[in-house]
This record gives C-alpha cells, sequence and structure tokens, in this order.
C-alpha cells in the first residue's frame, strides 16, 4: 500500500524567525539588555575602577557609569515587563508568545537586579567593603583555610562512616516484629532527632568527658556526636530503604529456607543499599554544614575545622572577610557533591544502574 | 529428587492439613479446612478471587501461619514451635504469581545462594546444580542474566529451576501464570507439565483450567473458605455435584 511519507517538521532558526512577531522579538531584546546591563555592565563598571580592595572598589560603585549602568537596566527591565506582559496573550503561536513571557521575566530579573545594586552602591559602601571585601588578611590566612577545609571533610567522612554502620543496624532494630528489640532503637533514634545537634556535640564534647572522665580530644569527641546523630537520621533512611523492597523478596528467600537474618543479609539489604545511597549522600551534604557546630567546642589550632578557622580569623582582626573565604570553602566542599548526588539519582532513574525492579 | 522410599512416609500422605482455620484480622479466611495430599499427587486449586486459595497453598510451607489447626508435612508437626520451619521449607519449592526473582543477582546467583547459604553446598556444585536446573527449564543460555533482562515466561522459569535446585520432595504454585502475557503462558504450563510427569508432588493454585483438566491428578473448588469440591478433574469438570462450583465453571469455561 501506497502512503505518503509524512517528514518530520524541521524546527531550525529560520523556523523560529518566522515565527517571531517584531513586539515578541522587542521584549526580548529588551529584557535581555537590560540583564545584561545588570550583570555584565556592573561587573566591567567595577572592573574599569579595578579591583583592589577597599579604595577602588568603593569608588567604582559610587562612579556615574555605574548610576547609570543600573538606571538604565531598571529602565529596560521596566520596558520589557510592559511589553511583554501587554502583548504575549495576543501572540499569534507558541513560539512568540513565549518570546514575549520570556522578555517579560528577563526585564523583572533586570529591574531587581539593577535596583539592588543601585541600592547598595548608594549606601555606605565603604563600610561593606571594609568588612567584607577585605581580602589581605584572609589570603594571608591560606595555609589555615587549607587545613580547616580538610578537617571539616574529615569529620564529615568520619560522620557519615560511623553513621551509617550505626544506621543500617538500628533500622533494622527498628523494623523488627517485636517490640522488645523495636524499643530502644526507636528511643535512640528519637532521641537524636529530638534535640539539637548543638546540644548532642556540646554533651558529648564537654559534659560527658568531664562528668565521666573520659580522656577523649574534642576531636574524637565531635567525630562520636557527629557519627551518633548520624546514626539516627541514616537508620530512618535505611529503614524506610528496607520497608521499600517488595514484600514478595522476603517471601521467595524465606520460603527457599532463609532465616530472617539471611533473607536480610542475601536479598533485602544488598537492594536497600542501592535504593538508598542519594538518600544518604544528601545527608553526607548536610553533614558537611553541620560540621560547623563543632565551633562550640573550641578546637585545638591543628583541629579547626573551616568555620573555626574563620571564626579565629574575625576574632583576631575584626575582619568579616573570613567568613566569606568560610562560605567559598563550604560551596566548593558540597557544589561537587550535589552535583555527585543529582548524577546518581539520573542513573538509578534511567535504569543504567541496577535498583531492583 | 527424592527416592520413592522417603515418599512413603506417614502412609504415602507427604501433606496433611487438618482443621485449619485462619483470620486476617476479623476476616475469617479459611474455615476450617481437612486434607491429605498423597505424595505424586497434583493437586490443582481452583476458585473464585477471594476464596482462600492462596492462603491455604501459602499455609503449607507456614508462609502464612494457620490461626488454628496443624500442618504434617513428611509426618511431622510443624506448625509445633519446636520445628524448624526453615529446614522444612527447604523440601517445599514455592513458586509465585510475582517470580520473585532477586533482580541484584543473575539467573544462576538467583539458584545458588540458597544451596550456598541455606544448604551448605560448595559454590562449585552449586553452580552446577543451577546449570542442571537452567538447562532443564530451557534457559542454559541465559545463566548470567539478570532477571531485568528476562521476559516475564523466562523470570517464571528460573524462579521454578530455583525452587527445583533445593529437591525439594513438594511444589507449591501460587497462580504462577497470572501475571504473565498470554504468549508466554504456554512455556510456564509446560514447564509444569513436564514436572507433574516426572512424579514431583504438587499443589497447584492457578485460573488455567486445560492445566487443571489435563494435568492435574485432583481438583479441589474452594469458596468462601471451605472446600466444596475435591476429585478427579475431568469429572469435576463435566458433572459439578456443588451448585456454587458449577456456576463458577459457567463462567470461566
Amino acid at each position: 500500500m501506497a502512503t505518503a511519507q509524512v517528514q518530520k517538521p524541521v524546527r531550525d532558526l529560520a523556523w523560529v524567525r518566522e515565527q517571531s512577531r517584531p513586539l515578541s522579538l522587542a521584549a526580548l531584546a529588551l529584557g535581555s539588555l537590560g540583564l545584561i546591563l545588570a550583570t555584565v555592565g556592573v561587573a566591567v563598571v567595577i572592573l574599569m575602577h579595578g579591583l583592589t580592595p577597599v579604595v577602588n572598589i568603593e569608588r567604582g560603585l559610587k562612579s556615574a557609569e555605574m548610576t547609570g549602568v543600573t538606571v538604565w537596566a531598571i529602565a529596560l527591565g521596566v520596558a520589557a515587563i510592559a511589553l511583554g506582559w501587554g502583548t504575549f496573550k495576543k501572540m499569534p503561536n507558541k513560539v512568540s508568545r513565549e518570546e514575549a513571557v520570556a522578555g517579560a521575566v528577563l526585564g523583572v530579573q533586570a529591574a531587581v537586579l539593577g535596583g539592588l545594586v543601585l541600592w547598595f552602591s548608594e549606601g555606605d559602601v565603604n563600610i561593606f567593603a571594609i568588612n567584607f571585601l577585605n581580602f589581605e588578611g584572609p589570603n594571608q590566612q591560606m595555609e589555615a583555610f587549607l587545613y580547616g577545609a580538610k578537617n571539616t571533610v574529615i569529620l564529615a567522612l568520619s560522620g557519615e562512616f560511623f553513621g551509617i554502620v550505626l544506621g543500617l543496624l538500628l533500622a533494622i532494630f527498628a523494623i523488627s516484629k517485636r517490640a522488645v528489640v523495636r524499643a530502644p532503637a526507636r528511643v535512640y533514634i528519637n532521641f537524636f532527632r529530638g534535640t539539637p545537634l548543638l546540644w548532642q556535640i556540646s554533651f558529648i564534647g564537654i559534659g560527658l568527658p568531664l562528668a565521666l572522665g573520659l580522656d577523649i580530644s574534642t576531636y574524637t569527641a565531635a567525630i562520636i556526636a557527629l557519627g551518633l546523630n548520624m546514626g539516627a537520621y541514616s537508620a530512618e533512611v535505611f529503614r524506610a530503604g528496607i520497608q521499600s523492597i517488595e514484600r514478595g523478596q522476603l517471601e521467595a528467600a524465606r520460603g527457599l529456607g532463609m532465616s530472617y537474618g539471611q533473607a536480610m543479609r542475601y536479598s533485602i539489604v544488598p537492594q536497600a543499599i542501592r535504593r538508598v545511597i542519594p538518600p544518604l549522600m544528601n545527608e553526607f551534604v548536610i553533614l558537611v554544614k553541620d560540621t560547623s557546630l563543632v565551633l562550640f567546642l573550641g578546637l585545638a589550632a591543628g583541629e579547626r575545622d573551616l568555620l573555626s578557622v574563620a571564626s579565629q580569623g574575625f576574632g583576631n582582626t575584626f575582619n568579616g572577610t573570613f567568613f566569606i573565604y568560610a562560605a567559598l570553602g563550604y560551596l566548593a566542599i558540597c557544589l561537587p557533591a550535589i552535583r555527585l548526588v543529582n548524577a546518581v539519582e539520573r542513573r538509578m532513574r534511567s535504569g543504567l544502574v541496577g535498583i531492583g525492579a | 529428587m527424592s527416592t520413592s522410599a522417603e515418599r512413603m512416609a506417614s502412609d504415602g500422605h507427604l501433606v496433611q492439613l487438618q482443621g485449619i482455620h485462619k483470620w486476617f484480622g476479623d476476616l475469617h479466611v479459611l474455615k476450617g479446612i481437612d486434607v491429605d495430599i498423597q505424595a505424586s499427587q497434583v493437586v490443582v486449586v481452583i476458585g473464585p478471587s477471594g476464596s482462600g486459595k492462596s492462603t491455604l497453598l501459602r499455609i503449607v510451607n507456614l508462609l502464612e501461619e494457620p490461626t488454628e489447626g496443624r500442618v504434617v508435612f513428611d509426618g511431622r508437626d510443624i506448625t509445633d514451635v519446636r520445628t524448624n520451619v526453615n529446614e522444612v521449607r527447604t523440601h517445599i519449592g514455592i513458586v509465585f504469581q510475582g517470580y520473585n526473582l532477586f533482580p541484584h543477582k543473575s539467573a544462576q546467583g538467583n539458584i545458588t545462594v540458597a544451596l550456598e547459604k541455606v544448604l551448605k553446598i560448595p559454590s562449585d556444585e552449586a553452580r552446577e546444580r543451577a546449570a542442571d536446573q537452567l538447562t532443564r527449564v530451557g534457559l542454559a543460555h541465559k545463566m548470567d542474566a539478570y532477571p531485568g533482562q528476562l521476559s516475564g515466561g523466562q523470570q517464571q522459569r528460573v524462579a521454578i529451576a530455583r525452587a527445583l535446585a533445593m529437591r525439594p520432595k513438594m511444589m507449591l504454585f501460587d497462580e504462577v501464570t497470572s501475571a504473565l502475557d498470554p504468549e508466554l503462558v504456554k512455556e510456564v504450563l509446560d514447564t509444569m507439565k513436564e514436572l507433574a510427569e516426572e512424579g514431583m508432588t504438587m499443589l497447584v493454585v492457578t485460573h488455567e483450567m486445560g492445566f487443571a483438566r489435563e494435568v492435574g491428578t485432583r481438583l479441589l473448588f474452594m469458596d468462601d473458605g471451605r472446600i466444596l469440591e475435591d476429585g478427579e478433574p475431568k469429572q469435576i469438570f463435566s458433572n459439578p455435584s456443588d451448585q456454587r462450583c458449577r456456576d463458577f465453571l459457567a463462567h470461566v469455561l
């Protein structure tokens, strides 16, 4: 039978241009231009005056060029909003409609950003720059920041490791059909989820060694506290993971003569572990930031984490820029971890990694 | 396979269900079941959904515990708390509607895990046994495939091989073709038929009336937690004595 071959329609740039309307294009152009001024424009003006702290940055922000750039960004943004918002409903096709909407949204972003920069540059830029853009002090402490970052990672990794081992054990107790086995696990989990981590770190790091005469370093105590806390949270993750495995898996294992423990070990837990990898990695990202609470233990010089290093620097110089560096340090650790979690989740969803039927 | 001498234990009765009642909460699912199954019998259980067929089958290997009554397997009261249920289950193979293969293990790994960890068979021998059973169900070439890479029919045949590798004295089949696409049903039923012809004792819950008539040596019709018919499949199909059985067969045939 001879049927006409239907070609897949071409959706190239020429086609898009054909669909566009002058007004929608104008809205898109105005919005884009406004946002470019509010970002690239502002950066160029600052660079023109030089990045050397503190005076040049202040000069850049206070310059007539800066006022011009921001006012223009706001004006273009408002124009894009008016045009895009006013016309998008009348656009005849999807492409032009989307262009008008995008123009209006970009306009909002340009106006807000331009307004913020303008507002900020009108203020007392000098004091801000001295406190938070004063790179000289922290630059001299680079070494301290590096071992601070190392300690943050060590604290988080050891806490995560102990937490996972403890959490799996607690989860297996928590799903027992025997109330006498479940109860202690529940009490533990609820206690550590129900009290602040800061309380736990203080109690275990300061209170317990004093009360029991234990000779453990603050650093070890911090790891113990983080591990005990992480244990409670990962127990809940494991419990949910184990309970998400179909009932038939347990029945198949028991039907083959396996004991409950064997069924857990050879069938349920290996499948559950695959499923809980992304949430456990998320817990790790949270833990990285929570390690900053060890600040309250007053760690010795070589044991300090990122925030303790920054806090020490700030204490000595009253230069808040140390905290900016600490934030960049946490981002440097967390962003790759977040990317990794997302990548693993994506792979699991696409079925490239076996996670169980 | 177990020898015929073993099968003659307890007067040829491999399984005796005595006064079985089962409640799920307030729901009375089995209302007094008494059945003896002899070695080499192929007992097919039919009946409307919710009649308690699957529960009855799962009570034989104690995946469900009877609320009342005794289960005697091979001359032993396995409802006695002192019985090692895990050991008893190694003699009773079970195949489920949903296959329930271990998704993280290959076809061969699905079979060897219980051989090695439960029967403590050395891994070379376990792998050999697995290979034999997979050959028997016609899946020798799928030894290293994971369940996700197999069709439903193939998965179900691996599940049968997994149960057979334990060399059970009896096999339980719980609606094993119900989840399969129609064109895959036959390969599974053929495997079961071969097994029946080899003399395996089987308890089969199914909706496949053709199989029940052709392969079954005994038919039980259940409704509302009771066994209402018990006899020759051909006899019951041609001339059911119970009214509800007659209505049921009129609906499904």
